[in-house]
């Protein structure tokens, strides 16, 4: 009785657009249909994407992206939970400060990050002024920097939230496994190593998919920052969903590769929801 | 289908689709849309969508308002929808049964609103409008013989030039293209840029690329790759030259002119919606030429058109507006005044605002030697948003180094070909 209205807020929110998104992806669906009744064409949009040539590059992309994101956000996130572990002023201040940065919404956070990262910005005119460059950084008009520098982007966008996590998991470690690591000679790598790391690793695992869907939803850095440019280059899944459903209003289309994205996603939910389930059994 | 699953439909369908793609649009149908009447009358608000943010333009929007307002018991309410969202949220919202009374939108985007059901048809109006003389053909957008929306007036580009720079080089604003080239190469020299586009994978960069294009022969009713090719070739040599920045490509239309408006670049390829900009920002000389171009180059005349919506409540008064303001030889005359439009009348044409103002002269000459329709009419309705992109997004991978001329135009033709037909 009492799950009745989260299923319901669930089933109308979630289940529906899903099924839905489902149906228009196996549907020829453009903006003089989409108002009236789909027609059935079974995986002719996903046959269509392919044939195009824009799937295939944009799924390499995308796990390319994903892995950047991921990577970045794990390790840069840990390390920071590390070394704000401490209580204490700094440590308070630096945590807001990640706060802000987490709650920025992505379109401020990116524009900022654009500013920051063209030829006139803050990085390459210290990198010009300092000499290490002579030219500026292509960072968003290279083909190849272009994805990087928004993948690098999106992580940084997401370190905060992870160093929230694993700052809290760090916290919940006895002191007195320190202070006996300590005693015993134990480094600093060696504590992280032998303590910090295993202590986390259920937290890691659950963080490691969250960060993993949050890679593979990658669509408002990109939006901002380069709107799928240079040419295709940092078209992702999701940002060639909306180029397909909302620039070429072929919905079907959208819908098609958006669904591709979706699947990725829902194999990470349930890989997801069964590490849920066995820290629960764990704990 | 009934309306409410229609809307269900419509309403599950962006929010699938926005889930999957993430994207920051909100939902459809919100922010001051009007409910669907099933013609009784209406609250005597004109609700009015556009997608301006220029304050210029924002004035021009305020000025119609006001102008409206003091010509009859109603009033107008501007809502303002950012223009990538601006399409998808009006195809949503009709599917919802609700919408704007008027909707002021890019004039290349009228066959995607009018197939998805957004505008209402303007014949009958059209045909009792006592003006309808005034109009050439060109700023009215038809959809299978009905009309659905007219340009107010019309928007261009042309090749904007800091004389200060050409004074300091030496050179005149160029006429022809080896002009145009030896002048951007004089001003690399002198340490300067050599001018500013867009190279924006989308609609804006099509835009842009058009002139050039066209210049080398490539037309959309025969699509040859290699003039194409020659088209990005000659640009993409801009980039090389180091006349033109491959962060272009990171640019919409606003940000090279801001760029040319800063003092550093000998020209901006910009719009004559510009002028206000440069009156404001630019504390050095400049003047505007028509493009270089030869005969086979063409420059889009754009510009936005003006629309009932489809579930309009109350399409009468919303017809009063366009009357009063976008269609009104009075009104026009505040275009060019606000946001230097070139009014689309031919009387309001003549009128002293527009003729004695240097600065539109060059635009007047432009749409006499290169017009073109844009879209271009011989790419069917239901293709237009895929070739600009097509396009657009060619353009961009030449300025960007992502592919070379040649790739870039042998991949959009082959796709032109199966779009355009």
């Amino acid at each position: 009785m009492f799950l009745l209205p989260a299923a319901l807020f669930l089933g109308l929110f979630s289940l529906y657009p899903l099924v839905q998104l489902v149906r228009m992806a196996v549907s020829q669906v453009t903006a003089a249909t989409l108002n009236a009744d789909w027609v059935f064409t079974g995986l002719d949009n996903v046959r269509r994407g392919f044939e195009t040539g824009q799937t295939g590059p944009a799924i390499s992309r995308t796990l390319v992206f994903v892995v950047v994101v991921t990577v970045l956000g794990m390790l840069v996130g840990f390390g920071a939970a590390i070394a704000l572990r401490t209580t204490g002023r700094w440590s308070a201040w630096l945590l807001a400060l990640m706060v802000f940065v987490w709650a920025l919404p992505p379109v401020v956070n990116g524009s900022v990050w654009k500013f920051l990262l063209n030829d006139a910005g803050l990085l390459n005119t210290v990198l010009l002024s300092t000499g290490l460059r002579e030219t500026p950084v292509p960072f968003l008009y290279d083909q190849h920097w272009a994805l990087f520098s928004v993948a690098f982007v999106n992580a940084f966008a997401v370190i905060p939230f992870n160093t929230l996590v694993f700052r809290a998991a760090l916290m919940t470690i006895d002191p007195e496994v320190f202070e006996a690591a300590q005693l015993d000679g134990a480094s600093k790598w060696q504590q992280i190593r032998h303590i910090m790391v295993p202590s986390v690793r259920p937290t890691t695992l659950v963080l490691l998919i969250l960060t993993l869907v949050y890679g593979f939803r990658s669509f408002d850095f990109i939006y901002v920052m380069t709107y799928g440019g240079p040419g295709t280059a940092t078209n992702t899944l999701p940002f060639l969903g909306y180029l397909q459903a909302f620039v070429r209003y072929d919905y079907g289309l959208g819908a098609a590769t958006s669904a591709l994205a979706v699947v990725g996603v829902l194999v990470l939910a349930v890989v997801y929801a069964r590490s849920i389930k066995r820290e629960e059994a764990d704990g | 289908m009934n309306a409410r699953r229609t809307s269900l439909i419509a309403l599950a369908a962006a929010g699938a689709l926005g889930l999957a793609a993430c994207s920051g649009g909100t939902s459809a149908g919100g922010g001051g849309g009007s409910t669907s009447g099933s013609g009784g009358e209406g609250d005597g608000v004109v609700t009015v969508w556009h997608y301006f943010s220029d304050p210029n333009q924002v004035a021009l929007m305020d000025a119609y308002k006001e102008k409206f307002e003091s010509e009859n018991d109603a009033t107008v309410e501007n809502v303002y929808v950012p223009y990538d969202q601006m399409n998808s949220k009006l195809v949503s919202a009709a599917g919802a049964g609700t919408g704007p009374d008027v909707v002021v939108f890019n004039g290349a985007d009228a066959a995607t609103l009018a197939l998805g059901g957004v505008l209402a048809p303007l014949d009958e109006q059209w045909a009792d409008f006592a003006d309808a003389d005034q109009f050439p053909d060109s700023v009215l957008h038809s959809v299978d013989d009905q009309l659905y929306a007219v340009q107010g007036y019309v928007n261009l580009l042309g090749l904007w030039y800091n004389q200060d720079i050409l004074d300091e080089i030496g050179v005149e604003p160029p006429t022809t293209m080896a002009e145009l080239e030896d002048a951007m190469a004089a001003a690399k020299d002198a340490g300067y840029g050599g001018i500013t586009l867009s190279g924006l994978p989308q609609s804006q960069g099509e835009w842009q690329a058009y002139p050039w294009i066209t210049d080398a022969g490539f037309d959309y009713e025969n699509p040859d790759a290699d003039a194409l090719a020659a088209g990005f070739e000659r640009v993409r040599g801009w980039v090389d030259n180091g006349w033109l920045t491959q962060e272009a490509v990171t640019w919409d239309q606003t940000v090279p002119f801001q760029q040319f408006a800063a003092g550093k670049t000998a020209f901006a390829q910009n719009g004559n919606w510009q002028i206000g900009t440069a009156e404001s920002d630019a504390d050095f000389a400049y003047g505007v030429v028509p493009l270089p171009l030869g005969d086979t180059g063409g420059v889009y005349l754009g510009g936005e058109g003006e629309g009932i919506g489809a579930h309009a409540d109350d399409p009468e008064l919303a017809w009063e507006y366009l009357q009063s303001t976008y269609l009104d030889a009075k009104g026009q005359e505040l275009a060019p005044d606000l946001v230097g439009s070139i009014p689309s009348r031919a009387d309001t044409a003549q009128a002293d605002v527009v003729t004695s103002n240097d600065l539109l002269d060059p635009f007047a000459r432009t749409i006499a030697d290169f017009g073109a329709s844009y879209p271009a009419t011989s790419i069917p309705p239901a293709a237009v948003a895929d070739v600009q992109l097509t396009v657009g997004q060619a353009w961009s991978a030449v300025i960007g180094g992502q592919q070379t001329p040649q790739a870039a135009a042998d991949q959009a033709v082959a796709a032109l070909k199966s779009q355009i037909g």
